[in-house]
């Protein structure tokens, strides 16, 4: 009999993000389907108690805690030993936890303590009618998908944002067993957040619509000159105005390197594709780009894609995108621009 | 006073990156069709974390580095003679499969085998490096488990950038979500990184370099052990390729105007 | 010492190192060359048969540097008699390399136009008329015959990418020879008429060669002996073609593009491993085709637009899609799929072509030695035989502790090389396509009378370099397309800076290219999808326009038409751009460009220095 630990992280305002309670929908989803096997939350944070009242309607049999100081920020020796003592004492064969930046670190490493096997960025996990449970993840960087069958337990599973409904019932009151966790001498201090400053926050992982940027918007236009400065400016704008979230392809990032005309906004962190980012938005927007990159790679999860190509018969966007307009992306964005800030 | 660091990069091939790959079933399970064909490169991500440890090791005078791979001894060969131009380094091989279907507990197991086997290896300044996925795998769960082997509790994944202090502690930044990094402090070796992108510019290819490290390379391919990497306890029901194709309407002879508006409201949609 | 080859950057910090021999490109020569050495350098006994000069204590240094990203990114469409290659790896498995396949079954076929478009003249015309009357099937005659000079059995079907990834492998593996990729040779370091190594080219440079902040002047790496193997049009070939001049008589005015697909045959295609497959006559008399058979569904595809067609709009891609498209090749090949794509360049002069092959301190080998056989159609088993008797020679004189002079070359290297079958058939081949420079059938019946003869007889024609030879647009469409709507065409290209041809080839009547996005891809999918071309940032650009105005005034810009990877441009002021992110280092920019300089050089007005990037398959 499999015995389910979903386990998340609480938030700094002791609440769990909507891809936590995603998880803990397939959590309960894969219970259901093994013939409603016991289904533990564990939950870790500075303080867990009201993550754990929200989800007192969740049909848990069990509610885990690990709280404390040391466990609010997000650190691998704290996370990883108190994501082992749950999953010790729940005695789960398989941990059902959200993918995110702190527990893809540490869930691992927690595996391996466990004896374990693990797999990260599954896009499901699910039970056959014959109990065997198979869970989907991408190979290659989002070109190949696989469906895999495990042996080995614990089976600890990181699910990807947007793969599950977000759980939503009824808050209540629930006990939280708090579970004691032996920590070694903490050698590591988490200091705080950089982030860019506002005007220059290009990364909105909750956008409606992802709009990606390739090298074309820095080579010469028609005119025979290079419009760096425009571009800039159309890119920022529309962003702004559509409250959009800015991918960037490969070349267009490489060439900050080259000291070529570049967009200064632009960084590492925007390049979505190989060696980059493969985010999840409802919609995306490509422009200037030809090349597999933001077609294949980086719009596996962009649910509606269109592009702006010169080039009609770009075999990358065509059976890839939606809708592909064959026009000057300038004079396309300069309109569009127009249109959204007159309202 | 710099510090003495010994920084271990883990990182093995993968197909180059413009490669049209398809999956095929083996008797041994999935496997790229014609993966011995296909050009290779460095993982892109272990490849900077390659640069960082260079990098680490000529600004603190005395560190080393060493490349840990565990793939097939004929293509890492080949991808060597580009990667060992760029950086002074000492190669390990484990030779066996670079696929991104094999076990990352069975890798893991390998890699840290191999590290615990290196000659002149002071574990108390040992920087555990690798990129923090495989463009492979694609899971950034082998570095922390061979971490754990080697007992490393430090661990930082998705690392744009290490400052070193006089005193051998270190800042990290590592990526989180919304396009931020998180600031962490770190007294010291031994810490495990796992590497973004980094702020390095690639090294140039640089003759000398290669000619160091060939005194390494060809005996380090000779004496490679093979692995032991079975799958055991995991088996692949289907791998195939996405079978959707969209139905693209191609939109020509548009004026941008109504291409603009059609953008617009498309967006504005729910 | 020359410089306008090589690094004209400020001298910084620029590092030297030495070895013993240093190769320049990693093509079937240096291969064969290296794969000789290899097992050379190392008596029975594990010692070195000479120490090291450069490293005293150590066995000679030996150093190979490829332009290439990869030692598998090489172009050939090769069916080849391996010979030299047989000899090189006695009792050779094709099994071992991946694509090779044993010659089974060879036909050659002169194509009938089925569309109407292709320019023939009355001769073949006529010709045309009687041949229809046989009722060719699939608008083609296949030849009842293959002359015993064209013929390939007991040869080799293989991807020059694969092959020389496998070859890679073992002369790296033997340890004695290292073969670096991504590393361009600028240049050779000549002093007092001395070839005394090369020079690298600079890193960290923008396109326009300024050193950046990451600036890393190209390394001088000294050799007493270096190995030029760059090919056709490699910089230090051309560099020493320029400072030496080549033999009297000689000259390398015939070449030809050749561009290729490797293709997935569908399920349907019964064609088996080892097939080769030739044509003429079609999309235009002059321009040839060939399918070979690879094992496991694989085919390699391709034609050669030869100098002599005398089109200023000599575009291979689209008429190799016509070729495809040809009904005797379609029907193999429909329902396929791409995999691969790459063209390159050929000498075509063959032996008369032949620079001076050594001097003091260097010897050439390969095609750019002038080894290739124009009438037999071979290259890749002569390059690689000149390699091996490099090797041999070196050896001897290892052996004997004597310099790498030009006595010592000649009496070792170059006697040997005359003494050898590359020397004995080139001679044959020597003027056999001299019939060409008059016409297609003129140049058939002259190919086959020397192929038959032994070279006794042949047909006459002079060769001519490119800028002489180069008819305008307009007297090329004489009376198929008029001036004026020459004029109106090449106003809207520039516009839209666009080439010409394609507008061009469609009012000639040339139907249009029904892509599928699968076999008949676009131009520049074919570079994306096929070819994989990518290029590193911090390198100079390596086709340069040094005489703008020139530019300017020409009205053929063939260096546009031409273009392989779509990577020349119309500029804005006249002057073409290029896109150093879509060359494939194919050279054809230099062959065709239709210009000569002022200064009586007879050199033409664009550059092809030494450059990075390029292709990224390894299957071609």
């Amino acid at each position: 009999m499999e015995s389910i630990l979903f386990l998340a992280c609480v938030e700094a305002d002791g609440s769990l993000a909507k891809a936590a309670r995603e998880a803990l929908s397939a959590a309960k989803n894969l219970a259901a389907g093994l013939g409603g096997a016991p289904l533990v939350v564990g939950l870790i944070g500075a303080e867990v108690q009201s993550a754990a009242n929200a989800l007192a309607a969740c049909g848990a049999a069990r509610f885990l805690g690990v709280a404390g100081a040391e466990f609010a920020p997000s650190r691998y020796t704290t996370d990883t030993a108190a994501a082992t003592a749950l999953a010790k004492a729940a005695g789960a064969t398989i941990v059902v936890a959200p993918a995110s930046s702190r527990t893809n670190r540490c869930l691992a490493g927690a595996a391996q303590r466990l004896g374990g096997r693990v797999d990260s960025h599954a896009t499901s996990i699910a039970a056959a009618a014959d109990g065997k449970i198979s869970l989907t993840r991408w190979y290659y960087r989002q070109r190949m998908e696989g469906v895999l069958t495990r042996t080995a337990r614990p089976w600890v599973v990181l699910l990807e944002s947007g793969c599950a409904p977000a759980y939503a019932g009824v808050p209540g009151t629930t006990t939280v067993e708090a579970v004691a966790v032996e920590l070694p001498a903490l050698r590591t201090t988490v200091t705080g957040v950089r982030a860019p400053a506002s005007d220059a926050q290009t990364i909105r992982p909750d956008a409606k619509l992802l709009f990606v940027a390739g090298a074309g918007w820095t080579k010469k236009q028609a005119d025979g000159q290079v419009h760096a400065t425009e571009a800039e400016q159309l890119i920022l704008g529309f962003l702004a105005s559509a409250k959009a979230s800015l991918g960037s392809t490969k070349s267009l990032v490489d060439l900050s390197g080259e000291g070529q005309a570049v967009l200064k906004f632009m960084s590492h962190l925007n390049q979505v594709g190989q060696t980059g980012s493969t985010p999840r938005h409802p919609k995306g927007l490509a422009t200037c780009c030809h090349g597999e990159e933001p077609h294949t790679v980086g719009w596996r999860f962009i649910n509606e894609r269109r592009a702006i190509n010169l080039n009609a018969a770009c075999s990358w966007a065509q059976g890839k995108a939606d809708v592909l307009y064959v026009a000057d992306a300038f004079d396309v964005m300069r309109k569009v621009n127009a249109l959204l800030s007159s309202g | 006073m710099p510090s003495v660091f010994h920084i271990v990069v883990c990182g093995s091939i993968v197909p180059d990156p413009l490669q049209t790959l398809e999956p095929i079933t083996t008797p041994t399970g999935p496997a790229l069709k014609n993966e011995l064909m296909l050009p290779a490169v460095l993982d892109p991500w272990a490849w900077h974390a390659l640069f960082e440890a260079a990098n680490l090791a000529k600004n603190n005078p005395g560190s080393k580095v060493w490349l840990v791979a565990l793939g097939p001894k004929a293509k890492l060969q080949q991808v060597m003679m580009s990667v060992a131009q760029k950086a002074p380094f000492e190669l390990v091989v484990i030779d066996g499969p670079a696929s991104g279907f094999t076990e990352s507990a069975e890798v893991a197991s390998e890699l840290a085998a191999a590290i615990t086997s290196i000659a002149g290896l002071d574990k108390t300044k040992l920087l555990l490096f690798g990129g923090w996925e495989s463009a492979s795998r694609g899971a950034g769960t082998t570095l922390p488990m061979v971490g754990e082997r080697l007992g490393i509790t430090d661990q930082f994944q998705g690392v744009d950038q290490i400052s070193v202090q006089p005193d051998g502690s270190f800042e990290v930044l590592e990526r989180i979500e919304g396009g931020k990094h998180q600031v962490s402090t770190c007294a010291g070796a031994p810490a495990l990184l796992g590497w973004a992108t980094g702020n390095l510019p690639e090294p140039p290819n640089n003759p000398q370099v290669g000619m160091a490290n060939m005194r390494t390379l060809m005996p380090a391919l000779q004496k490679a052990k093979p692995a032991k990497v079975t799958n055991t306890g995991l088996a692949y029901a289907s791998v195939a390729l996405p079978k959707q194709r969209r139905e693209t309407r191609i939109v020509k002879d548009m004026p941008a105007d109504e291409i603009a508006q059609e953008i617009v409201a498309w967006i504005r949609a729910d | 010492m020359t410089q306008d080859s090589v690094s004209e950057s400020p001298v910084v910090d620029r590092q030297s190192m030495a070895v013993d021999i240093v190769c320049v490109g990693f093509g079937p020569a240096t291969a064969g060359f290296l794969t000789a050495l290899s097992k050379k350098l190392v008596n029975p006994d594990g010692t070195p048969i000479a120490e090291s000069a450069a490293m005293p204590g150590m066995p000679p240094q030996v150093i190979a540097y490829e332009r290439a990203d990869d030692v598998g990114f090489g172009v050939s469409g090769v069916v080849t008699p391996a010979r030299s290659i047989k000899a090189a790896f006695p009792g050779l498995d094709p099994a071992q390399i991946p694509m090779a396949a044993p010659v089974k079954t060879e036909k050659v076929a002169y194509l009938l136009d089925p569309v109407g478009a292709s320019r023939r003249s009355l001769a073949l015309r006529t010709a045309d008329g009687v041949l229809k009357l046989f009722k060719g099937k699939h608008h083609a005659i296949e030849l009842p015959w293959i002359p015993p000079f064209l013929a390939k059995h007991d040869g080799l079907v293989l991807s020059m990418g694969q092959f020389m990834q496998w070859v890679g492998g073992q002369v790296m593996g033997s340890g004695t020879v290292q073969v670096w990729p991504s590393m361009p040779v600028a240049g050779a370091l000549v002093e007092d008429n001395k070839v005394v190594g090369i020079r690298l080219v600079d890193q960290g440079v923008e396109k326009n060669g300024a050193a950046t902040g990451a600036f890393m002047p190209g390394m001088d790496i000294r050799a007493a002996l270096t190995v030029i193997g760059d090919g056709p049009v490699g910089a230090v070939g051309q560099q020493l073609d320029r400072e030496l001049g080549l033999p009297k008589d000689h000259h390398v005015h015939d070449w030809a593009v050749g561009m290729k697909f490797v293709i997935d045959l569908p399920e349907s295609c019964t064609l088996e491993p080892g097939t080769v497959l030739h044509t003429f006559g079609y999309p235009e008399p002059e321009i040839f085709g060939f399918l070979y058979v690879h094992p496991g569904r694989i085919a390699s595809l391709g034609i050669f637009v030869p100098s002599w067609f005398d089109s200023p709009v000599r575009t291979a891609y689209r008429y190799l899609q016509h070729w495809m498209l040809h009904p005797w090749i379609w029907r193999h090949i429909e329902g396929g799929t791409l995999r691969s794509w790459g063209a390159k360049t050929l000498q075509e002069s063959g032996r008369r072509g032949e620079p001076h092959l050594v001097g003091d301190g260097f010897a050439r080998i390969g095609e750019g030695s002038g080894s290739t056989n124009v009438l037999t159609g071979s290259g890749v088993d002569e390059a690689w035989a000149t390699g091996t008797l490099l090797a041999e020679a070196v050896t001897e004189l290892l052996k004997q502790g004597k310099p790498f002079t030009r006595e010592n070359l000649e009496s070792t290297y170059v006697a040997r090389r005359r003494a050898s079958w590359v020397d004995a058939e080139g001679r044959v081949a020597e003027r056999a396509r001299d019939g060409f420079q008059r016409g297609v059938v003129t140049g058939l019946i002259g190919m086959g009378l020397a192929g038959l003869t032994g070279g006794r007889l042949r047909a006459p024609g002079k060769p001519m370099p490119p800028h002489k030879r180069l008819p305008t647009i307009e007297a090329f469409y004489r009376g198929r397309i008029s001036a004026e709507e020459i004029a109106k065409i090449r106003a809207e290209c520039l516009a839209k800076g666009t080439p010409l041809h394609l507008a061009l080839m469609d009012r000639a009547g040339w139907p249009a290219i029904p892509l599928d996005g699968k076999l008949l891809v676009s131009h520049q999918d074919a570079l994306l999808m096929g070819g994989k071309v990518q290029a590193p940032g911090g390198y100079a650009d390596h086709v340069v326009f040094p005489f703008p105005a020139i530019c300017a005034t020409c009205d053929q810009r063939t260096c546009v038409e031409v273009c392989s990877g779509q990577a020349i441009a119309h500029g804005p002021d006249g002057v073409p751009v290029f896109d150093r992110e879509k060359c494939i280092h194919c050279g054809a920019c230099l062959w065709n460009c239709a210009r000569e300089r002022p200064d009586g050089s007879g050199r033409t007005v664009l550059e092809f220095r030494a450059g990075s990037g390029g292709l990224h398959s390894a299957e071609n």
